[in-house]
């Protein structure tokens, strides 16, 4: 999900998504940098997210990821639900605290 | 799809990762170095904090699933380098698994042939056939039929009630008619040839439309008696007679001296409405009058002569039920305003239609059930056997499934392993299986062939085949792979590793092999009985009594088409006579139906004077025979005298009755010189005086009694056909020629049918049995060596297990005939096991196979004790070898292997 809300700011290589995830977390989320791309192969294999080979601002070829359509879809979804879940789990949460 | 496209193009998916991760890399160290690090100190960080670039890249060929692949290949090659290092194993596993394959791929393709391929025509499944059966059979029938009335086969219509009742059609597309014909004579460029055609109404191709390949197909108004006479031929005739030319179209052949112009092909996999025939002219119903007339013309005009059947497809939409409720009130009420004759209307029904009138279904349905149930016997025969060399093969590689283990394998992935194994076996012998199969394909319907003409089953592989051998190899791969698999994954990784885990004996001493050679030699004894049991049926058939000399007498058939003789007996007469004039003949004698051919006729026959009233027993059989048929066929006559050439129509008509017929008719009396008389409506009621008594004979059928029978003379009741019997000391194709001359002198245009000798028919009439003689037997030996292999493994497997404990044994004094005698008695226990498993399941199973045995009891004693017997010699002899071993074990060498 960190992947897929990364991506629909714009295409982005790998490199450049694990950037921007320490960014947005701001670099509360330790991730291991490998293990970042058998999640965004799997992504890709799922048809949530493109990538397309272009030119990085380096001027060297990299693999640039971007959301597809089923994949913002998807980011909606795991977003309600997440939205979903954190809300109940803070009500259970709170309710605890009175 | 996707994962199809990453197959194929690895090789770029592999430079794309490694590219993209050394990216990742270079920038993270950029990265680095710009907050200060040294350019060795950067990289080597970044590779720390990347990880393991290899194991990444393997996670990332997961997500792709490409993973699996991968390790399915390299399972594939270790499988094929086990496979060579047993070079003689992997042969034993391929050839018994592909002869087990191959046998029920032909069997299919045989099964398929004659159960599932429907008539090529556009929507065959919606084909229905008309049929009726008559209410009371002991009833007379409202008149002539020309046809088979037998209750599974659909029935023939008169011209009329076909007429009506298509008129009156509403729930079927349309109502087709059709009547197959057979030995019509095909004149083309001056040569004769007998061919078989098939009548069809106008609007037979336009309403089934099957495809043509050339010309145009018979239409509505080429069924009419004005039109110009056409036939339709098909593709085999086509490609045999004008080798595919053109100019065939438009020809004009003749047809029993009829001249009729081609005018349309066939496809080839068009074969007539009628499974199993090889129909090759068809032509219009109108054409039948002058073709093929009757004697009373043409048949389109005699309402209630039976002889056409009929064919629809239903409409869509409209059900069974409907469409047989509609069509029965037309049927009842065409049959009360055709036949006028309004007691006992037969009861009407549809049938399924979709592969035309099939009497094939009827004869093979038994017979290919038998079969492929035997074919699948020897399958399981043969996995049993690999199962079991894969088990013992499964000990063997312990240590080998040990390590694997305890380097961290998990216990699926080597399951998994050597189930690919199995598959890869079972994969090449399916294959094998296929390709025999494939050569083999024809072997099985050549054995119910006659010997004299081909039956015309040609059964094609096509995609149903491919996939039931698919289904089944991978059935097989996964009966005999899952059980040593199974075993593999229960390897204690401990007790494996040791050396000496070889010498434990507490394991289970592989009762699960010796579970899977009591099965395999109780199955083997299964199909050996059967084998006997169908050999002896075969021998007793053959050596039964007939009733007269089969041997050297060679049968034509000549039939002169009655549209140019009308009174056939002249033309048979002068063949008669010149072919009595052949120098190596020694007689000759005709006769209306050919004895032991499935053909005959019935008549009801009384003694004169008997009161009229129904028959209180079945019609006598009767044929109508020349003046030498006692002699040539050495059937002796008891009482009174032979037919002579005297007997002819200037005399009284006299008959000869067989010995049964006059003990059931005239019991305590001589019939000779009595007089009987025809009992069937509209016959002529003269008394025919008896002149002789014969001893009986066997007339259609060799399983079934001789028959009450009456002959007449030939020359006072001729047919229009003959069966010519000659008695000839010569070679049959030595003589055929001058048969062949002799015809032509007498008429260049009529051919001579079906060559073939007395004991060639005979056998003709035993094919099924001969088949299945010959089938089982094959298949038995195939078990009988299967369960040999299987004994042998499995013994040798037990003692080079038990070298330690002999060793032991043998060290303490055993003497080494002790030794073969406790291995061999335990190959007995497997054998006497099995057998007794057998025994049993066969004395239930016989049973289904009694319809097909001839004096024969199913569980025929002595058929049971020879396979018992055979298989417990076979047994013994295959564990005699690794018996031989044990007892010369050397104990010294045994004990310090350990």
């Amino acid at each position: 999900m960190l992947i897929l809300k990364a991506v629909s700011l714009g295409p982005l290589h790998g490199y450049g998504i694990l950037l921007r995830i320490q960014q947005i977390s701001k670099d509360r989320l330790e991730i291991q940098q490998g293990s970042l791309y058998p999640a965004l192969y799997r992504l890709e294999h799922q048809g949530w997210i493109s990538s397309v080979w272009g030119e990085s601002e380096n001027n060297r070829k990299a693999k640039y990821y971007s959301l597809t359509a089923a994949g913002r879809k998807q980011l909606q979804l795991e977003t309600k639900n997440w939205n979903r879940m954190a809300d109940v789990i803070g009500g259970i949460l709170d309710a605890e605290e009175i | 799809m996707k994962f199809l496209s990453y197959l194929f193009h690895r090789r770029r998916i592999e430079t794309e990762m490694d590219a993209e991760l050394r990216f990742h890399i270079d920038s993270f160290a950029a990265d680095l170095v710009r907050q200060g690090a040294s350019r060795e100190e950067a990289l080597r960080r970044a590779r720390i904090e990347f990880g393991g670039i290899e194991v990444h890249k393997e996670e990332c060929r997961e997500s792709l699933g490409l993973r699996l692949w991968d390790e399915l290949r390299g399972d594939c090659r270790y499988a094929l380098r086990m496979m060579r290092q047993n070079p003689g194993f992997t042969a034993v596993a391929v050839i018994s698994l592909g002869l087990g394959i191959g046998a029920n791929t032909a069997i299919f393709t045989f099964a398929k042939e004659i159960l599932l391929t429907t008539m090529a025509v556009p929507h065959s499944e919606r084909l229905r056939m008309l049929n009726w059966e008559v209410v009371d059979p002991k009833a007379h029938f409202p008149g002539p039929v020309w046809g088979s009335l037998s209750p599974s086969l659909p029935s023939p219509f008169p011209y009329r009630l076909y007429q009506d009742m298509r008129r009156h059609n509403e729930v079927m597309d349309d109502l087709v008619a059709f009547k197959d014909v057979y030995h019509l004579s095909a004149t083309v460029n001056g040569q004769a040839e007998p061919v078989d055609g098939m009548l069809v109404s106008g609007n037979f191709y336009q309403s089934l439309a099957p495809r043509m390949i050339a010309g145009r197909p018979i239409a509505q108004e080429d069924d009419s008696l004005s039109a110009s006479p056409v036939v339709v031929i098909s593709d085999a005739y086509w490609s045999r007679r004008f080798g595919r030319s053109v100019d065939a179209l438009g020809k004009v052949i003749s047809l029993n001296r009829v001249p009729v112009t081609i005018v349309g092909v066939n496809a080839p996999e068009f074969k007539g409405a009628k499974a199993g025939g090889t129909y090759e002219i068809f032509l219009p119903l109108s054409l039948q009058g002058e073709v093929l007339p009757v004697r009373d013309g043409s048949l389109l005009a005699i309402d209630n002569y039976w002889w056409l059947m009929i064919i629809g497809r239903l409409k869509p939409g409209v059900t069974d039920q409907a469409a047989n409720a509609a069509l029965e009130v037309s049927f009842r009420n065409s049959f009360r305003a055709a036949i006028r004759y309004t007691k006992d209307i037969p009861r009407f029904s549809i049938i399924k239609g979709s592969r035309g009138m099939d009497r094939r279904q009827l004869q093979f349905t038994k017979p290919i059930y038998l079969l492929l149930a035997l074919a699948g016997l020897v399958l399981l025969i043969a996995c049993a056997n690999l199962a079991n060399l894969l088990l013992a093969r499964s000990s063997t590689r312990q240590r080998e499934m040990s390590l694997r283990l305890a380097m961290g394998a998990s216990r699926p992935r080597v399951m998994r392993q050597v189930l690919t194994e199995a598959m890869l076996l079972a994969v090449l012998g399916g294959g094998a299986g296929l390709l025999l199969g494939y050569w083999g394909r024809n072997l099985i319907p050549s054995l119910f062939d006659d010997s004299w003409h081909q039956s015309g089953i040609d059964p094609q592989m096509d995609w149903r085949v491919f996939a039931f051998a698919f289904a089944i190899t991978l059935i097989t791969g996964l009966l005999f792979g899952v059980a040593p698999a199974w075993r593999c994954t229960r390897a204690d990784v401990n007790s494996g590793l040791k050396e000496t885990g070889r010498m434990s004996t507490s394991r289970p001493k592989a009762f699960l092999g010796k579970a899977l050679v009591v099965f395999q030699v109780s199955l083997s004894l299964l199909l050996l009985i059967g084998a006997g049991l169908f050999l002896r049926t075969l021998l007793n058939l053959r050596t039964t009594t007939i009733g007269f000399n089969p041997e050297h007498i060679l049968l034509f058939d000549i039939n002169p088409p009655r549209s140019q003789y009308p009174w056939p007996k002249g033309v048979l007469q002068q063949i008669e006579e010149k072919i009595a004039a052949l120098p190596s003949v020694q007689s000759v004698t005709m006769s209306a139906a050919p004895l032991l051919a499935n053909s005959m006729d019935r008549n009801c026959f009384r003694p004169t004077g008997y009161p009229s009233g129904p028959a209180e027993q079945d019609p006598p059989w009767t044929n109508s025979v020349g003046p030498n048929f006692f002699e040539t066929f050495a059937i002796p006559i008891l009482n009174g005298r032979s037919f002579t050439a005297r007997d002819n129509q200037n005399v009284p008509e006299v008959a000869i009755v067989n010995r049964r017929f006059a003990k059931e008719v005239f019991p305590n009396e001589n019939p000779v010189g009595r007089t009987i008389t025809s009992c069937e409506p509209g016959d002529n009621p003269a008394p025919i005086e008896i002149v002789g008594v014969s001893e009986d004979a066997k007339y259609s059928d060799i399983r079934a009694e001789a028959p009450p029978t009456i002959y007449f003379s030939f020359q006072q009741n001729y047919k229009s056909r003959a069966t010519f019997a000659l008695k000839t000391a010569a070679s049959t194709t030595s003589i055929v020629a001058g048969i062949r001359e002799s015809v032509r002198s007498v008429d260049k245009d009529l051919p001579i049918q079906e060559v073939r000798t007395q004991t060639q028919q005979i056998e003709a009439s035993l094919s099924s049995e001969r088949a299945f003689a010959i089938l089982t037997t094959g298949f038995g030996l195939l078990a009988l060596i299967l369960a040999s292999i299987g004994i042998y493994g499995i013994m040798a497997y037990t003692v080079s297990r038990r070298t330690n404990e002999i060793g032991i044994r043998m060290a303490l004094g055993a003497r080494s005939s002790q030794v073969l005698s406790m291995v061999l008695r335990e190959t007995f226990l497997l054998a006497f096991i099995g057998i007794a498993v057998g025994l049993a399941a066969a004395a239930a199973l016989t049973r289904l196979a009694a319809s097909m045995l001839y004096n024969l009891k199913p569980t025929d004693p002595a058929t049971f004790g020879a396979a018992a017997l055979l298989l417990v010699i076979i047994a013994l002899a295959a564990g005699f070898t690794p018996a031989r071993r044990a007892s010369r074990v050397d104990p010294m060498h045994a004990l310090r292997h350990e």
